[in-house]
């Protein structure tokens, strides 16, 4: 032996592979010579030899397919030659015989079953026979490989000549040529064979070599499945028929073979090769196989592929839909939990997963049906109870199963308040852990704010927010772990979004509705009332407003609007409480403004209580100057605004106003804050005044040369002429206003002084700033004085 | 027949009645040839005349008598001095005379009894033929021709299955069925083979048809086995339940009725074996023995009889594949 050498056993394979191949050309080419001179027996013989090479164990499935190609491919020409022959009447009769002297099996059964079709083609003997004689000789084959390959070298042979023929047709025909039946019952036979050859692939060799063996035997089904491709082909099946002969018999053999790989892949191919108009009605016995199949199956998968068939099949446009008469969901349901009693190992996550399937197929084909939706969760939850499962873990398969199971409906409804109906989502929501059950509230939350969902009852607030707890407030068990800051606002921020959505048609339901909110709200701790009652504060405001609407309507408005700013006072309180200033102080402000606004009896001491409020939140709580600027400013802007107040109340806060401003700890924010109020003296109005603005000229003049005053004191140059840009713009406005004790002179003044310092000031981005600050006043004055409004002031005098 | 070149010699020719009608058998020669003869039946006339001719017209041929015999007769190869005559019918054709023209005489053995068919074994030959000797003082001149004789049965009354149960213990149970004991030459085997447990690794198994020629008696006995026919019916390793079809064609294969205890000389018996081979190349086989009979034969269309011959083409080819593949084969 010359070579030796080792090879690798692909190339061994690709050697054996090799010489066969060699063979059957050699072979095939002698074959045809004969054929072409009309030498049938040593046709035939020389086709033997060639099929003897079939009869290898030395080819691994992909080797053996090769060969297997080749030659029939060969087989081929034998078959064309005796069909002419049978054509032109030169019959030889025995063949079928005569074929069978072949010593060894498999070429004989490759010869006779190329024969026996021959044989059928020609009309020879009776082709019901010939298939049932071939499909039971083919029983000699036991080996796996070479039996199934056998086999489907008699299917495809027999592709063409099955008889198709419904009974009662084919009565009143030839009654040799069989029926329908008949082919039903070949393919039942044949498939049942390599079925069990397949399966048996499985047993074989060494237990290390499994992986391999599994993959070789995934290779090979498609080969099984032809037998039910054949079956779907046969076009005188009825339903009937599909049911009584076909099914029964395809589910006997797959659920006997207890073979887990077969079982899949067959019950797979069941469902891709029949139409769905047949599933449709043999549902309950599909199912019920399903149930009964080998434990390792994945079920799952098999329903889940059933359902989305049929769903797709339900939502097609041109077909007819479900029929009436078959309850899809109420079959399904059933059998999946009889999946599921059956196999009490299954795992969690796909028996969610089967849930999902069937919440998906009720979503799909019974869009109206919530009861259903309902009803899966309800199965879901008594799983889960009688499996003793509680607080899943998140990112857990089953916790991931269980989410994408509840996120359907949301999802497919987008409409909060359909999820509401849904008893069993609510307790299905207990499963979670805390981290599961928060992300799942952001999700259904974030959805009812995509969708804009109005929430229009207390009971709706209280069943939305009794479900997304996480978000409101502590819950039991909670993990301390420090949450990043930008997440908790984010997440909290959408609690305060949904307060918006909460919107009653009406004025008392809503009054109600925001009681509950703030029931809820007001336990969420000092961290999140900060996002979720000021939206609520706002919301009462503005509902105070629409009693104001009301009031022809509802004599008792005024009652209701106190209450409401009750509420408010009570609400910003705890926020207070919480040790918060700016937000409280801002609230107040906005409460004062709308108490005012709206006029209701006593609203002036609300509203005085309320400014009130928010000077002693500034006067107690806010120490940083740059806030205190701001609050006071926000403070005088507000009171500005309001003129609801008589002179009795408007006196002390506008003194108030002008003496925290004159207190404020830097010179510039003193300056800043005294010029604003100087307006206090101007354009704000009590009750005195009619709404029309006081107007007070001389405080007016007295404030802004307060300010001027402080303003020269600053040491900062650069900040001192910007204070100066400043009031003059101050001095411009009330001038424009027609305050008569600002004249031309005090702007000329003050305009001269600018000019003085700024060139003195260092040059940089501020003073660039600052000049073009001025450069803009002085443009203004310029056009002013160019061309005058018709009620404005002249500049006369203005130099410039 | 002439030694020393004087005196008449003549020629015998036996002419049987019906040559153009009669039927040809063909039968092997002891040493393998085929040779073709014209068939009888037992019971059968065997009528005829011998033609003598003179080879020396004008002369006389003086003669003791002239006689036709007809003999069936058992040669045992071993035994080649004694010939065992079973029947021996002699006419007379003339008495002692002279003949001095060419001279024909009919003859007629009625209804003779045939009892065995002609047969050509390992070791025995059965045979018939005609004899006829004009003796003559010196040597006689003496012209034999053979016949060929089938037995024909009738299809048998009884023909029940043979259906039986073997198996080795915890290893190997298979329930087996033939369809029949007593098959005709043309016969079908049909039958199967059910796997009522499987404990071995089965690689195949086949199908053998056995022809045991017993010649001798007592401690002077000679068996003489031949496979005729091997043929695999089973690919593979089968599980419990399965059920394995046979059919064997017997047309195809070189067999004789079965024959038993001819004239108590020899026997000829034929034995069906299923063999099962595992993966360790031990073979473990059951015997049964059948019968095989001669059925009338109809006549066979000029077409068929081309197809008949093919068969023997493929068998021959598929037996020599057979015995490549099966080499080792040890049975005991």
């Amino acid at each position: 032996m010359p070579n030796t050498a080792q090879l690798s056993p692909q190339e061994e394979q690709e050697k054996l592979l090799d010489e066969a191949l060699q063979v059957v050309k050699a072979q095939s080419f002698q074959m045809k010579r004969c054929l072409d001179k009309g030498k049938l027996m040593d046709g035939l013989k020389h086709a033997s030899n060639m099929l003897s090479e079939l009869r290898t164990s030395m080819l691994s499935p992909k080797s053996y397919y090769e060969l297997y190609m080749s030659i029939t491919d060969e087989l081929r020409h034998l078959e064309i030659y005796l069909v002419d022959e049978f054509q032109k009447g030169r019959k030889v009769a025995d063949l079928y015989e005569l074929v069978q002297y072949a010593g060894n099996i498999v070429p004989r059964l490759y010869l006779l079953i190329t024969v026996g079709v021959v044989y059928i083609k020609a009309n020879e003997l009776s082709r019901k026979d010939i298939l049932k004689d071939l499909v039971e000789m083919c029983r000699g084959v036991q080996h796996p490989l070479r039996g199934l390959f056998l086999r489907n070298y008699l299917l495809q042979c027999t592709k063409n000549v099955l008889p198709d023929a419904e009974e009662e047709v084919a009565a009143s025909g030839d009654p040799e040529s069989g029926t329908v039946k008949d082919s039903i019952d070949f393919i039942h036979l044949n498939f049942a064979e390599m079925n069990k050859l397949w399966v048996r692939m499985q047993h074989q060799g060494h237990t290390r070599d499994k992986d391999k063996r599994e993959q070789e035997r995934r290779e090979l089904r498609i080969l099984v499945g032809t037998n039910l491709v054949r079956l779907s082909q046969l076009e005188c099946v009825d339903m009937e028929m599909y049911k009584r002969h076909i099914l029964t018999g395809v589910l006997e053999q797959t659920v006997s073979c207890r073979d887990p790989i077969a079982q899949e892949y067959l019950m797979e191919c069941i469902i891709q090769v029949f139409p769905d108009e047949f599933h449709l009605q043999t549902l309950t016995g599909f199912l019920k196989a399903c149930a009964d199949l080998h434990p390792d199956v994945n079920v799952k998968n098999i329903i889940i592929a059933l359902i989305d068939r049929l769903a797709q099949f339900a939502n097609k446009e041109e077909g007819v839909g479900i029929p009436q008469d078959i309850q899809l969901f109420d079959i399904f349901s059933q059998q999946i939990s009889q999946v599921i009693q059956n196999r009490p190992d299954m795992p969690p996550e796909d028996i969610v997963s089967l849930q999902v399937a069937l919440i998906n197929l009720a979503l799909k084909c019974y869009p109206d049906r919530v009861d259903y939706v309902d009803k899966v969760l309800e199965t879901t939850e008594e799983i889960f109870n009688r499996l003793n499962l509680d607080h899943i873990e998140n990112s857990s398969a089953v916790s991931k199963e269980l989410m994408r199971l509840m996120k359907i409906p949301v999802d497919s409804y987008n409409n909060i308040l359909t999820v509401l109906q849904l008893e069993h989502f609510g307790p299905l929501f207990e499963y979670f852990d805390f981290a599961a059950k928060k992300s799942m509230s952001s999700y259904i939350i974030v959805n009812a704010l995509d969708n804009d969902i109005k929430i229009p009852s207390q009971e709706q607030v209280d069943a939305i927010l009794n479900l997304v707890a996480p978000l409101v407030c502590d819950q039991e068990g909670q993990p301390q772990d420090d949450i990043d800051p930008e997440d908790f606002a984010e997440e909290q921020g959408l609690m305060g979004r949904l307060i918006n959505l909460m919107q009653a048609e009406d004025a008392d339901q809503q009054y109600l509705i925001l009681n509950a909110a703030r029931k809820h709200f007001g336990n969420g701790g000092n961290m999140r009332i900060k996002y979720t009652l000021p939206p609520l504060v706002f919301a009462a405001y503005k509902l105070a407003f629409k009693y104001k609407e009301l009031e022809e309507e509802d004599d008792k408005w005024e009652k209701k609007c106190q209450k409401i700013f009750q509420f408010c006072h009570q609400t910003i309180g705890a926020l207070i409480k919480a040790e918060m200033a700016e937000v409280p102080l801002r609230l107040f402000l906005q409460g004062g403004l709308a108490a005012g606004e709206i006029g209701f009896e006593n609203h002036e001491s609300v509203a005085y209580e309320f400014l009130s409020q928010a000077f002693s939140l500034y006067e107690d709580e806010i120490s940083d100057s740059k806030a205190q600027l701001s609050a006071i400013t926000l403070i005088i802007a507000t009171f500005e605004k309001m003129k609801c107040f008589g002179e009795e109340n408007h006196e002390p806060l506008r003194t108030q106003c002008a003496l925290a401003a004159s207190k404020l700890l830097k010179k510039p924010d003193q300056c800043r804050g005294v010029a604003t109020c100087s307006h206090l003296f101007w354009s704000g109005k009590t009750r005195e005044s009619e709404g029309e603005e006081v107007q007070d000229g001389k405080r007016v003049m007295e404030c802004l040369k307060k300010s001027l005053r402080i303003a020269n004191q600053c040491m900062d140059s650069s900040v001192q002429v910007q204070l100066f840009v400043e009031i003059l713009n101050h001095y411009i406005y009330m001038y424009e206003k027609g305050n008569d004790q600002m004249t031309v002179q005090v702007l000329n003044q003050l305009i001269g002084k600018i000019r003085e310092d700024l060139p003195n000031l260092e040059s940089n981005e501020e003073t660039e700033q600052i000049n073009k600050h001025f450069q803009n006043t002085i443009e203004h004055l310029r056009l002013r004085q160019e061309s005058p409004e018709n009620d404005g002031p002249t500049y006369e005098g203005l130099i410039l | 027949m002439s030694f020393f070149g004087f005196g008449q010699s003549a020629e015998i020719d036996i002419i049987l009645d019906g040559q153009d009608t009669r039927k040809v058998a063909e039968i092997k020669t002891e040493d393998g040839r085929k040779e073709k003869h014209f068939l009888y039946y037992d019971g059968e006339s065997v009528v005829g005349k011998v033609n003598v001719t003179l080879k020396k017209p004008g002369t006389k041929l003086e003669h003791q008598g002239i006689k036709i015999e007809f003999i069936g007769q058992i040669e045992l190869y071993y035994d080649r001095g004694n010939h065992h005559e079973f029947t021996s019918l002699v006419k007379e054709l003339a008495r002692p005379g002279e003949l001095s023209q060419n001279t024909s005489y009919n003859f007629e053995f009625v209804q003779v009894e045939k009892p065995y068919e002609s047969y050509t074994g390992t070791n025995v030959r059965l045979r018939y033929f005609l004899r006829v000797t004009i003796v003559k003082r010196i040597s006689d001149a003496v012209k034999e021709k053979e016949i060929i004789v089938h037995t024909l049965s009738q299809y048998p009354d009884m023909n029940n299955s043979i259906k039986m149960e073997v198996g080795i213990e915890d290893c190997l149970h298979i329930e087996f069925e033939y369809n029949k004991s007593k098959y005709h030459l043309k016969d079908v085997i049909v039958g199967k083979i059910y796997f009522l447990l499987v404990r071995i690794k089965i690689k195949h198994m086949e199908i053998q048809i056995i022809k045991r020629e017993t010649t001798g008696t007592g401690p002077n006995t000679f068996n003489e086995n031949e496979t005729i026919a091997k043929y695999e019916i089973m690919d593979g390793a089968p599980v419990r339940g399965e059920s394995i079809p046979i059919r064997l064609f017997l047309s195809g294969y070189d067999l004789t009725p079965t024959m038993r205890d001819i004239n108590k000389k020899f026997s000829v018996r034929y034995y069906l074996n299923l063999v099962l081979v595992d993966e360790e190349e031990r073979r473990y086989f059951k015997q049964q023995e059948i019968t095989v009979f001669r059925k009338a034969e109809k006549v066979r269309k000029p077409i068929q009889q081309a197809a008949y011959q093919g068969k023997h083409a493929l068998k021959q080819f598929q037996s020599n594949s057979t015995q490549q593949q099966a080499n080792s084969d040890e049975e005991s």
